[in-house]
């Protein structure tokens, strides 16, 4: 079976989550409740590390809550590597259904040649937007960048929609992401997004990487064209970029007949 | 030298638009830290407001500059219940999650506009002997629907709703207040600085309590009350002194 398949149902659900936890809450259930920004299952508190990295910083101090409530996230990225971004992430979702979108009407966007160099390219971009954000968020002694997460956006957004049952302009802001994602392939994830780029500080190598088991393969090359994020799963599984999607694996035909590109770990 | 630094220093911090930011009868969800400190520290995740379950804490808009998605109680519309789940559920300390009752919460303080409120107007009636309404009406809503009653509202010369130290700030006196169209009773925000309305209550009360005094003998309506109070047989009422002078100062 396809991981693509896995994936999909993964990220189903959490879409479904998103709508169903909020009114759990409505009728009293506090079992789930949260937004992606941050949430409880049960006494488990999970929060974005990205969030609770910068209130640290406006505050300049650091409390038993902050960091309980990021243990769970961290030691997860370790272990599974970027996960969030490709299996749960909604606004990856959305932007997985533009690019579908895009074939069906025949568009063509703007997507660079693979070279092996972007990479660096890529992060010197991600590694500047983190940071200056960072420092404004600084001088704004405010959180300032939760307000452009748009996973948190997207969440919080459901949940004001089921419980006072409107929507606030903050949801422009995604849609005119998901209508730049037209004519620009994946730029908002490679090369923006805030969350994902603070997430992948936390990538260890001993975690699930992409790695191609075999030596040789017949180096059709198809599991560069598939990347959504533009590197060469074959040599790179293991730099930050990777968010083990699995895309790659699916589209490599060497694995049918033996396993040369595969999920492992150290 | 140092100290002139300082204060400069720290009133180019206050006047950051992003912090600060107080209004009259709208408040931050109980347990919050100081409004500079918890702008620092919300991360905007909403989970208070998904937890309330009186719906009483709102999510701020977009016009509110960078507030836009921190929580908010608006006491005239629905006030806080002191449920104390909120706190429970914030991720990074930014509403105390040590309190566990309600009367450790300090979310602002009542003060009573003495202008509006139908038993000042009528008290000062009495005491004046014209009449400024045309009627005479008493209410005491606040003092009945305070969840801390004879604590944090007290009944001078029980009729007089006075508001003590022991106000939670929770605003149900706000939302049941039938005052209109302005409420006779609002919250000021826990920190909120000097500001003109406030020293104008302040301000009012004093002076009121000064004629009180000065007036004593003149006052038809005195000699009344003080035989009702005779009259009355609930010797448990906590002893209150209505300090005037120390009210004004506390702003």
């Amino acid at each position: 079976m396809k991981i693509k398949r896995y994936r999909r149902t993964a990220q189903i659900l959490t879409v479904f989550a998103i709508f169903f936890i909020p009114v759990l809450n409505v009728f009293e259930l506090y079992f789930i409740k949260g937004t992606f920004i941050s949430m409880d299952i049960g006494d488990a508190a999970m929060a974005d590390p990205l969030a609770v990295f910068q209130s640290m910083i406006a505050a300049g101090r650091v409390n038993e809550y902050m960091l309980g409530s990021v243990v769970i996230p961290i030691v997860l990225m370790l272990l599974l590597g970027r996960v969030w971004c490709s299996w749960f992430c909604p606004y990856y979702l959305c932007a997985e259904f533009m690019s579908w979108l895009r074939r069906k009407l025949k568009m063509k966007a703007y997507k660079p040649k693979f070279a092996e160099n972007i990479h660096i390219k890529q992060s010197k971009v991600r590694y500047i937007f983190l940071f200056a954000g960072l420092v404004l968020m600084a001088i704004a002694g405010v959180p300032i960048l939760n307000l452009i997460s748009a996973p948190g956006i997207i969440s919080t957004q459901a949940m004001v929609l089921v419980k006072f049952h409107y929507v606030t302009f903050e949801l422009v802001f995604v849609a005119v992401l998901l209508l730049l994602e037209l004519f620009y392939f994946r730029f908002w994830c490679r090369f923006f997004c805030p969350t994902g780029t603070f997430l992948s500080f936390f990538r260890s190598k001993r975690g699930m990487t992409v790695r191609k088991v075999r030596t040789e393969c017949s180096n059709c090359m198809s599991c560069v064209r598939s990347c959504p994020m533009m590197i060469n799963p074959m040599t790179m599984g293991e730099t930050s970029h990777c968010n083990n999607c699995g895309d790659c694996v699916d589209a490599c035909p060497d694995n049918k007949k033996e396993d040369t590109l595969k999920f492992t770990f150290k | 030298m140092r100290n002139r630094f300082t204060e400069l220093f720290e009133g180019l911090l206050n006047s950051n638009p992003f912090k600060n930011y107080y209004k009259k009868n709208r408040l931050r969800p109980p347990g919050a830290a100081t409004e500079e400190t918890f702008m620092e520290l919300c991360i905007r995740c909403a989970r208070c407001i998904e937890v309330c379950p009186y719906d009483s804490i709102e999510r701020a808009d977009l016009f509110e500059k960078l507030q836009i998605g921190t929580p908010y109680v608006y006491p005239e519309n629905k006030a806080c219940y002191l449920c104390m789940r909120c706190m429970k559920v914030c991720p990074t300390g930014a509403l105390n999650p040590k309190l566990t009752e309600g009367k450790q919460v300090r979310m602002g303080i009542a003060v009573i506009n003495q202008n509006v409120c139908l038993n000042f107007l009528y008290y000062r009636d009495e005491m004046t002997g014209v009449s400024s309404t045309g009627t005479a009406q008493l209410c005491g809503t606040c003092y009945n629907v305070c969840p801390y009653t004879d604590e944090a509202i007290v009944m001078e010369k029980f009729i007089l709703p006075v508001v003590t130290d022991k106000c939670t700030g929770c605003g149900i006196c706000t939302e049941k207040c039938p005052a209109t169209p302005e409420k006779a009773i609002s919250i000021y925000p826990e920190g909120m600085p000097v500001d003109k309305n406030t020293g104008y209550f302040g301000r009012r009360s004093k002076v009121h309590g000064e004629e009180r005094k000065k007036s004593k003998d003149a006052l038809r309506g005195e000699k009344l009350l003080e035989e009702k109070q005779k009259i009355d047989s609930s010797d448990a009422k906590p002893d209150f002194e209505y300090n005037t002078e120390n009210y004004d100062q506390e702003w």
